[in-house]
């Protein structure tokens, strides 16, 4: 009965939050321990091990864990537990959080840099999840129009609150949904799979250069809405639409040549929104403007840094302990390197991380309610996962 | 299967442009006129190579010349937003010169670009909302350039379908397997020669 059956096992450091694992197959089952803990002297609230089965629900777990006095006692979580995920395709999203529709989908955002959103309830987001807006009118001429359908990173700052890397401090912005305004019009989602290809077209928030708008043969500073993915190297074109300012940067046209495309290259990777990019080309820029109006809103076209190329410049570098043909490896937020499943291949040319796998999540027990699933940071913990030929009866 | 990770990579990969033609109030706006001049523009500009040569013009009635043209990938669901554009510089394939060269999935023709339409074109299903509240579909029409994009198929190996019958697996013959396997990849030969036209749509959607 092991014709189809897969198995695998691995360990990772807990950072505290939900783990994601990333497999070659989506299992039935899952078992986890928590090698620290157990090599830890009883303390209340401790997670040792947990287990999963497909049929007992996704975000579910069995676990074993110290009591109060403390005792090791069997618990169950019935949210933040173990889950499967198996990437699907691009254009989907989570559920739409609707402005006035019921009282738990209420939200605000600030006119500020960088834009706050407070949700109503709590949202569920995680740091490096990617949302979208939609509407954001004030008023049928105020507002935030100028981010919709933009992809943001999310940075969360509470259970009910995150901010997105976007300066909406503008005197073009108004806040959205303020507790004097009327006739609001908005909604936000979440981008289930924004990285399934990467690095592609990301749009920017911002664009600067160490000496004003003057590029002495040196880099400029792109921010990005959401992660560009991008490594040292990497060939890059801009797309900057005229009442975005830096026209300059644009690829396209070539004044001294036309047709011929010109491009940059990634000279450093500051963070995952954050790149230095060499721009031999141009001599000083246009500086970078983001109060856009709200009438301009319908056609207005957003301004995006693209990868240029299907031969990579870029490269993984190979270092003292790291794997001799790393995987390529995107970066959601921060600096933090998760690998795709992908074998060898060579970083920076475009990356197929269409995956699958689970997830450990970090939900407290019925009787353990303070505990956290997933351990705490630097927790050692060692995980196996299978996919059955058989389940009965399903 | 190959065709919808072909499709998700370019949404991914290939710039954006948003229409602004068109008149019903959303970001983007349903495509106009101006729109479909606009981006053929920029591919001319950029240098990109046309797919298809013109159709010299015939005396035949409710018929006119066809330029030589782009592909425009788009979402059969636009096809009565096509329709209304008809007689303002817009032919139905019926109304070519000749059809010999028309593809079996192209709708018709504007300016420098001949449209081809797929029920699986991509789609961001209400992913704008105007200012009345009001939620639209997001349409990617890629308008593409001869050298833009191309299918590698790794080692030669195409798509493969694998099927195992019960005789052959598991016990007392339950199982079977069926599955797809291929090993290829994609990539944007000149990333200056395809652009994604976003729009909504203007006309109700058809059920």
């Amino acid at each position: 009965m092991a014709e189809y059956s897969k198995m695998a096992r691995g360990s990772f450091i807990s950072s505290g939050s939900a783990q994601v694992i990333n497999l070659p197959f989506v299992p039935d089952y899952v078992e986890f321990f928590n090698f620290t803990l157990a090599n830890t002297n009883a303390t209340s609230q401790n997670v040792v091990s947990g287990k999963w089965q497909y049929p007992m629900g996704q975000g579910t777990a069995v676990i074993e864990g110290y009591n109060a006095t403390p005792t090791l006692i069997y618990d169950a979580v019935s949210s933040g537990g173990i889950s499967t995920f198996t990437a699907g395709q691009m254009l989907q999203y989570g559920p739409v959080y609707k402005h006035n529709s019921v009282a738990s989908a209420d939200f605000s955002i600030t006119a500020a840099n960088p834009a706050v959103v407070t949700t109503a309830t709590v949202h569920g987001l995680k740091s490096g999840d990617v949302v979208i807006f939609e509407g954001l009118f004030q008023t049928s001429t105020t507002g935030l129009p100028q981010m919709n359908g933009i992809p943001f990173t999310v940075t969360v700052t509470s259970t009910t609150s995150f901010s997105v890397p976007w300066d909406a401090s503008g005197s073009n912005y108004t806040a959205f949904n303020s507790a004097t305004s009327t006739g609001n019009i908005g909604s936000w989602k979440q981008v289930l799979y924004p990285y399934l290809y990467f690095p592609g077209t990301t749009f920017i928030s911002a664009i600067t250069a160490p000496n004003g708008t003057t590029i002495p043969n040196g880099s400029i500073l792109v921010d990005t809405t959401d992660a560009h993915n991008f490594v040292p190297g990497q060939e890059v074109a801009f797309r900057i639409p005229s009442q975005w300012g830096p026209v300059e940067l644009n690829s396209l046209p070539n004044i001294p040549t036309p047709g011929s495309p010109i491009y940059g290259y990634v000279d450093s990777v500051t963070d995952y929104n954050s790149v230095l990019v060499r721009t031999p080309f141009a001599a000083a820029f246009t500086a970078f403007n983001a109060n856009q109006t709200v009438a301009s809103v319908p056609g207005l076209s957003y301004p995006q840094i693209v990868a240029v190329g299907d031969v990579n410049t870029g490269g993984v570098q190979i270092s003292a302990g790291s794997a001799l043909y790393p995987p390529p490896y995107f970066v959601p937020i921060g600096t933090t390197r998760f690998n795709t499943i992908n074998g060898p291949a060579i970083q920076g040319s475009f990356v197929n991380n269409t995956s699958q796998g689970f997830i450990i999540g970090s939900g407290a027990g019925r009787v353990l309610t303070t505990a956290n699933m997933v351990g705490v940071s630097t927790n050692v913990i060692y995980w196996r996962a299978m996919l059955h030929d058989l389940g009965l009866p399903f | 299967m190959e065709d919808l990770i072909l499709r998700d990579y370019i949404v991914s990969a290939a710039s954006q442009i948003n229409a602004g033609g068109g008149s019903n109030g959303f970001n983007p706006t349903n495509l106009g006129l101006t729109d479909f001049s606009l981006v053929a523009t920029t591919l001319d500009t950029n240098n990109a190579y046309k797919f298809m040569s013109g159709i010299e013009g015939m005396d035949r009635f409710g018929t006119g010349p066809i330029r030589s043209s782009y592909f425009m990938l788009s979402s059969t669901e636009l096809q009565s937003d096509f329709d209304a554009l008809v007689g303002q510089g817009v032919l139905n394939n019926w109304n070519y010169p000749t059809n010999a060269s028309a593809l079996p999935s192209e709708w018709g023709s504007v300016y420098n670009i001949r449209i081809l339409t797929s029920s699986e074109a991509p789609v961001a299903r209400n992913a704008v909302q105007n200012n009345a509240g009001t939620f639209n579909d997001v349409y990617y029409n890629t308008v593409v350039g001869k050298q833009a994009i191309t299918h590698i198929n790794q080692d030669g190996f195409s798509m493969n379908l694998i099927y195992r019958d019960p005789y052959y697996s598991g016990m007392l013959a339950q199982n079977a397997t069926l599955a797809v396997k291929f090993a290829q990849a994609q990539a944007l030969t000149q990333d200056t020669a395809i652009r994604n036209l976003l729009s909504t749509r203007l006309s109700n959607l058809g059920v």
